[in-house]
């Protein structure tokens, strides 16, 4: 068995010493193909209680029929497979009981030290070999596969994970954001991890491979919720470690550990109390810790720009008081009111115009008086007379020259008016008119009572006689003859001697007497 | 309480009542004087002897009838005197009429000066132009000028505007009018010497005297 272990195991090594594209072509290497799988084969048989074979048949067989084979081992297999890891992922506690052990995947003289003395010492004890064995089969699948790290840890995330998005990678960013926020600094994060899981380990479980990062599967659990804290806040490291010396380290002293496991066993259980009390003890030095530390820059007080990391205010949520009001958010439903409004108000004709302010009344303008260039007619006294009477008796006050402006204006209006309403009223009664001075008309009495309308002209009204009065002969100018135009003249001729003769002794009169005031 | 302040009162009301007040008539001229007549004196510029002449009844018969005052003239002295008599009313009256004469003396016009007469508040400043900027030979001129303007009509725009009366007697200034008017008169003429030009006076003066006839 052992020699064809490790004839297999050889085969495997070399294997994978080969470059990829020899797989590529047929070729020498077909025989230590089968080799190592058969290797592989009786290596998973015992977890396969289901397998029809016992061990893989190579000889004479097709690739595609040692493959088959190969399949249907390993279908079951990986969904039994997929079930512990579901069964541990729930039950944290139960990777405990599977007893000490530790994964070193990307060392891989870790590992195959790891497998060799897994398989030494698993003899001793079932629980021991079941993880270790456990343990080669994920190393297995992981060297099957080709993949090596995250297929053990994300045995469930196979659907979700591609070349773009990787677990791992979301978590160390997460882990990143969340120290940065708590002020943690990510170089000491590790230390801190490995401190505080130290300590927790110290604390919990004296039985528990101390050390070592990876302690889900080291360190013994008494079935507590603390274990599932504690797996709460498992890390990268918790999982697959950091360094290289340490690890060799403290594999030494989990061997040592492996040991004593069982002795220890006893006395390190520690009662429901003491426990809370540990995690209160441990919570507390968390927080003076913290205390200790400087503040967050959102607890100092006052902080300028230069004080705080950059572009750090734009993570905080800060807090204004904002005067101006928000600018509304214009929905359909806003614009659907408003038309509403706009609709009902043109139904009711309700708009509310802005009227005109009423201008106040106007004081009537001061008569402008116009500058009197010429001597004032009046003497002073005079002028302060009319004053005094016009403000003591406004009644008896002479009218001014404005006043008398207005009279004639208003008489000359009353007169257009009368002439206007005359014209466009066929049954036009004059207002009685209130005379100063009375009238006398030589109209005769009859058109005085004629009640005929006023469009009607008087020409038609009268007679012929009252039109023209004349005797005799009337003869144009042009009937006349000569005798009669010479008449005409001699008869014009002395009429205007009588009347010139006249007027020279008129004229005389006046001029003798404007002579005698000199 | 109340009986002693009633008890006060009686007492108070016992003694002697104060005679009352007595009421005296206001003193007339004479015995304002102590009986003694009073005089004035207005002497008479050789300019003004011929118009006294020809306005004498005009001035004699106010000063005489209505103020009560004797007026004469003196030849020889060329001057108008005046005089309260037994009845004149009031003390006031011959000052009054002396301003009067005082006013035609120095160029006003019977019309004009019987407003001192008649009006209290009004009265006579005069100035010189010299007063206000020092001005010789064509400089005074055409100040002079300036004041009364073409045919006098910037004279008269004040005078009329301002309810004043102006005379311009070579350099001297004489304006008759109430007090305010005299200001508003005083300063347009004033602006006029120191020689801006007319166009700008009125616009002034129409601004002011629209204030001043409110």
């Amino acid at each position: 068995m052992a020699i064809v272990k490790d004839s297999g195991f050889e085969a495997l090594e070399k294997l994978k010493s080969t470059e990829p594209p020899v797989f590529l072509a047929p070729s020498s290497k077909s025989e230590e193909a089968r080799a190592a799988s058969q290797h592989l084969f009786e290596k998973l048989k015992p977890y396969n209680p289901k397998s029809p074979f016992d061990e893989l048949l190579v000889d004479g067989f097709d690739a595609e029929q040692i493959w088959q084979q190969i399949d249907m081992q390993s279908q079951p297999l990986l969904s039994s497979l997929r079930q512990e890891v579901n069964r541990f992922a729930k039950n944290p506690e139960e990777i405990r009981k599977l007893g000490n052990l530790t994964l070193k995947v990307s060392q891989k003289d870790d590992v195959d030290e790891m497998d060799m003395d897994g398989s030494e010492s698993g003899d001793d004890e079932l629980e021991a070999n079941e993880s270790e064995g456990e343990e080669e089969e994920d190393e297995e699948d992981e060297d099957e596969d080709g993949d090596e790290d995250e297929e053990e840890k994300n045995g469930d995330n196979e659907g979700i994970e591609d070349e773009f998005f990787k677990i791992k990678e979301l978590e160390e960013f997460l882990e990143d954001g969340e120290a940065e926020e708590y002020g943690i600094d990510y170089k000491n994060k590790k230390g801190v991890a490995k401190k505080k899981k130290q300590n927790l380990r110290d604390d919990d479980d004296e039985e528990d491979d101390e050390e070592d990062e990876d302690d889900e599967f080291g360190a013994f659990a008494g079935g507590d919720d603390e274990e599932a804290d504690k797996l709460g806040k498992a890390k990268y490291t918790d999982f697959f470690g950091g360094k290289k010396k340490e690890t060799k380290v403290k594999w030494k002293d989990l061997s040592e550990d492996e040991a004593e496991f069982e002795n220890d066993q006893g006395d390190v259980k520690l009662s429901t109390h003491e426990k809370e009390r540990v995690k209160l003890q441990s919570k507390i030095e968390q927080m003076e810790k913290a205390n200790l530390d400087p503040k967050h820059w959102t607890m100092q007080g006052e902080i300028t720009a230069a004080k705080r990391p950059k572009n750090s205010a734009l993570e905080v949520d800060l807090d204004f008081e904002h005067n101006a009001r928000p600018a509304p958010v214009i929905t359909e439903e806003v614009t659907a009111s408003l038309e509403d409004l706009i609709k009902s108000r043109i139904i009711e004709a309700r708009f509310d115009d802005v009227q005109r302010a009423p201008s106040m009344p106007t004081k009537a303008k001061r008569e402008a008086k116009e500058m009197d260039e010429s001597k004032s007619k009046k003497g002073l006294a005079e002028v302060y007379e009319d004053e005094y009477v016009r403000t003591a008796n406004p009644a008896f006050a002479p009218t001014t020259f404005s006043d008398e402006l207005k009279k004639e204006a208003s008489m000359l209006f009353k007169n257009l008016c009368l002439k206007l309403d005359a014209l466009s009223h066929f049954h036009f009664t004059p207002k009685p008119v209130i005379e100063e001075m009375s009238i006398q008309t030589n109209v005769p009495a009859i058109a005085m009572e004629e009640v005929a309308p006023v469009a009607v002209s008087d020409a038609t009204m009268l007679a012929p006689e009252e039109i023209f009065s004349g005797k005799g002969d009337i003869k144009d100018e042009s009937e006349l003859t000569q005798e009669e135009r010479k008449r005409r003249r001699a008869k014009k001729k002395r009429k205007f001697k009588a009347e010139s003769a006249k007027e020279p002794v008129k004229k005389a009169r006046d001029a003798t007497t404007g002579s005698e005031g000199l | 309480m109340a009986e002693s302040t009633q008890m006060e009162v009686e007492t108070a009301t016992q003694t002697a009542p104060l005679p009352a007040k007595p009421t005296f008539k206001p003193l007339k001229a004479h015995e304002m004087s102590d009986g003694k007549v009073q005089f004035r004196k207005i002497s008479v510029p050789p300019n003004r002897y011929s118009p006294l002449k020809k306005a004498w009844l005009d001035i004699y018969t106010p000063i005489y009838d209505q103020m009560k005052v004797d007026i004469r003239m003196n030849l020889k002295g060329r001057k108008v005197e005046l005089k309260t008599r037994a009845d004149t009313p009031d003390i006031s009256n011959l000052q009054k009429s002396a301003d009067f004469v005082h006013a035609f003396m120095l160029g006003f016009d019977i019309p004009d000066a019987i407003s001192l007469l008649r009006m209290d508040e009004l009265y006579v400043e005069s100035f010189e132009i010299k007063d206000v900027k020092t001005l010789k030979g064509e400089h005074l001129s055409r100040a002079i000028g300036r004041l009364s303007g073409k045919g006098g009509k910037t004279r008269f725009a004040i005078e009329n505007s301002t309810k004043t009366r102006i005379v311009i007697a070579d350099s001297r200034i004489h304006i008759l009018g109430a007090f305010t008017n005299i200001k508003v008169a005083r300063s347009s003429l004033c602006s006029l010497i120191m020689g801006s030009p007319a166009g700008k006076v009125y616009s002034k003066l129409r601004n002011v005297s629209a204030r001043l006839n409110e």
